[in-house]
């Protein structure tokens, strides 16, 4: 009965309460503007390796192939270091902005990948077909390409989603205050002086904020295959 | 209205097109045959540039169509640096000659040892650019007057039947959404599909896709029609319904290049058979001359596997 009466005693105490929404709060800012630059970035990353070869693309494909080497070949918590304590060293220059601009960058880059793969698995034809009537490769791509990659590209978009979400808990190691911190101060000795219960209630957080994205996504998908039944 | 001036297309090493010269007039209706990998679907891919050729021209209504390809203009090989380099040679070795005859045989030898490179000088390249000036055209312009048909029908995955028909002409700016919807029902009444407009084509059957990418085409009121194997890819059954589709066009006088397996269908249909095998044109000639009559050997022995 202890593990209950504790969980019963972190609900009614304000105090924690109030950590806990404070952390979950910072976690929820991070990942959602975070996913947004990400998609952003990933979707300009994707359309430039894509597009056809003249010489001003193909220097910023060589950009774009750097920086998708680099992000994904180094940890993203060397990342964040190098983001707080290289570049962002600026006194009193808000934590949030230095996390989201690094877990954008990094999702970024998986994004880029899963939107080349979306759009590289179209059917060839597709775009031949477009062309054959006279259209531009522009709107080729973008009426008849893209609209068909997205489909295919949701559910790799989401595992991204997912893994970024989780991924934030790692902020603490600069120092930020996010879900993951608030139940490691919760359970320390000043307070509860136990930690199961505490890192349960946070687990159970990132359970209900990963479930609800994964409904949502299942859901977009259900719409954009429309289409494809038979 | 195509004229495909000494095609050459190479994969890599794979030379598919080794020299494929052929005219096709307004009204006529082309059809090519040959063994697989003889490079027929390749050539009809050149004709709309789907395929750039590695070497040649492709003209439609006496506009160029590809870059203009240096070996098939004197004038322009005229004003490259090898040219002036091999002349001087030339003159060198055989001071007997006119100065008309060594012109000849630089050029003669250019051509036959593809000796041109990339960096021929600014001259060369200004006579290159005027080419392109005076008769080159806008490639999407162009395909806006070939209709084609794939093998795969092609119908796009994403929009319904009468989204795929309204598409291009809508967005070409050639018709409004109002009078490309009236045209696009107006051709599915033609192949009594009115009723699939607002399906998707993942519902259809493979003759009804096909028949419709064939009216997608026709929305566009093109001058002449590329099919690429267009039965090639449908149960038997099906193979009927766009056969005569195919023929109706024909008997409306539509110009049509098609590449087919349907030995009867090319006989009935076409008014000239281009028989094709190794990259080249092997024989051509009206389809009873290639059909009841074939003078190449290979000819002859093809027409005996397929026939």
């Amino acid at each position: 009965m202890n593990f209950f009466s504790k969980i019963f005693e972190l609900f009614s105490t304000e105090k924690y309460m109030e950590i806990i929404f404070e952390g979950f709060k910072t976690t929820l800012i991070i990942s959602v503007f975070a996913a947004i630059l990400g998609l952003l970035i990933g979707t300009v990353v994707a359309l430039v390796s894509i597009s056809e070869d003249s010489p001003v693309t193909r220097v910023l494909k060589a950009i774009c192939k750097v920086y998708i080497t680099i992000i994904r070949g180094t940890p993203m918590a060397l990342q964040l270091f190098i983001m707080a304590y290289v570049i962002f060293t600026i006194r009193g220059f808000p934590e949030e902005i230095t996390a989201i601009i690094a877990f954008g960058i990094n999702s970024g880059a998986y994004v880029a990948e899963n939107i080349r793969g979306g759009i590289l698995s179209v059917d060839i034809g597709q775009t031949e077909a477009g062309r054959a009537l006279g259209l531009s490769s522009r709107v080729t791509m973008f009426k008849i390409v893209i609209p068909q990659a997205i489909k295919n590209v949701i559910p790799a978009i989401g595992n991204e989603l997912i893994a970024l979400i989780k991924e934030t808990s790692i902020v603490s190691m600069i120092g930020m205050f996010d879900l993951t911190m608030a139940a490691k101060i919760i359970g320390s000795g000043n307070n509860m002086a136990s930690y199961v219960v505490p890192m349960s209630v946070v687990a159970l957080f990132y359970l209900a904020i990963v479930y609800l994205l994964t409904f949502a996504i299942k859901r977009i998908e259900k719409r954009l295959r429309a289409s494809d039944k038979r | 209205m195509i004229s495909v001036n000494n095609v050459f297309k190479y994969f890599g090493d794979l030379k598919v097109l080794n020299g494929v010269s052929c005219e096709i007039e307004k009204g006529e209706r082309i059809v090519i045959i040959g063994p697989s990998g003889s490079g027929k679907s390749t050539l009809l891919r050149c004709m709309n540039l789907l395929e750039q050729p590695t070497y040649g021209e492709v003209w439609l209504n006496s506009q160029l169509l590809t870059p203009p390809d240096p070996y098939l203009h004197f004038d322009v090989i005229k004003k490259s640096k090898t040219f002036t380099l091999l002349l001087e040679q030339l003159r060198a070795e055989n001071s007997s000659l006119s100065e008309e005859e060594l012109e000849q045989m630089a050029i003669m030898k250019i051509k036959a040892e593809d000796l041109l490179k990339k960096h021929e000088g600014k001259e060369y390249k200004k006579s290159l650019k005027e080419i392109t000036v005076k008769y080159g055209i806008d490639i999407n312009l162009a395909r806006q007057n070939m209709g084609m048909v794939f093998q795969h029908f092609n119908l796009f995955n994403n929009l319904t039947v009468i989204d795929n028909l309204t598409l291009a002409p809508v967005q070409l700016g050639l018709k409004t959404k109002e009078e490309a919807e009236k045209t696009a029902m107006e051709l599915l009444k033609r192949i009594n599909l009115e009723d699939k407009r607002d399906e998707y084509p993942s519902k259809l059957s493979g003759g009804q896709k096909q028949r419709i990418a064939i009216v997608r085409a026709l929305a566009m009121s093109p001058d002449v029609m590329l099919f690429d194997e267009p039965t090639s890819a449908l149960d038997p059954e099906m193979v009927g319904e766009v056969l005569d589709l195919i023929k109706e066009l024909a008997n409306e006088g539509m110009t049509m290049v098609i590449v087919t397996h349907e030995m009867g269908f090319a006989k009935e249909v076409g008014t000239r058979v281009l028989f094709m095998d190794g990259g080249v044109i092997a024989e051509e000639g009206t389809p009873e001359e290639i059909f009841d009559n074939p003078k190449n050997p290979r000819t002859v022995q093809f027409l005996k596997a397929v026939l």
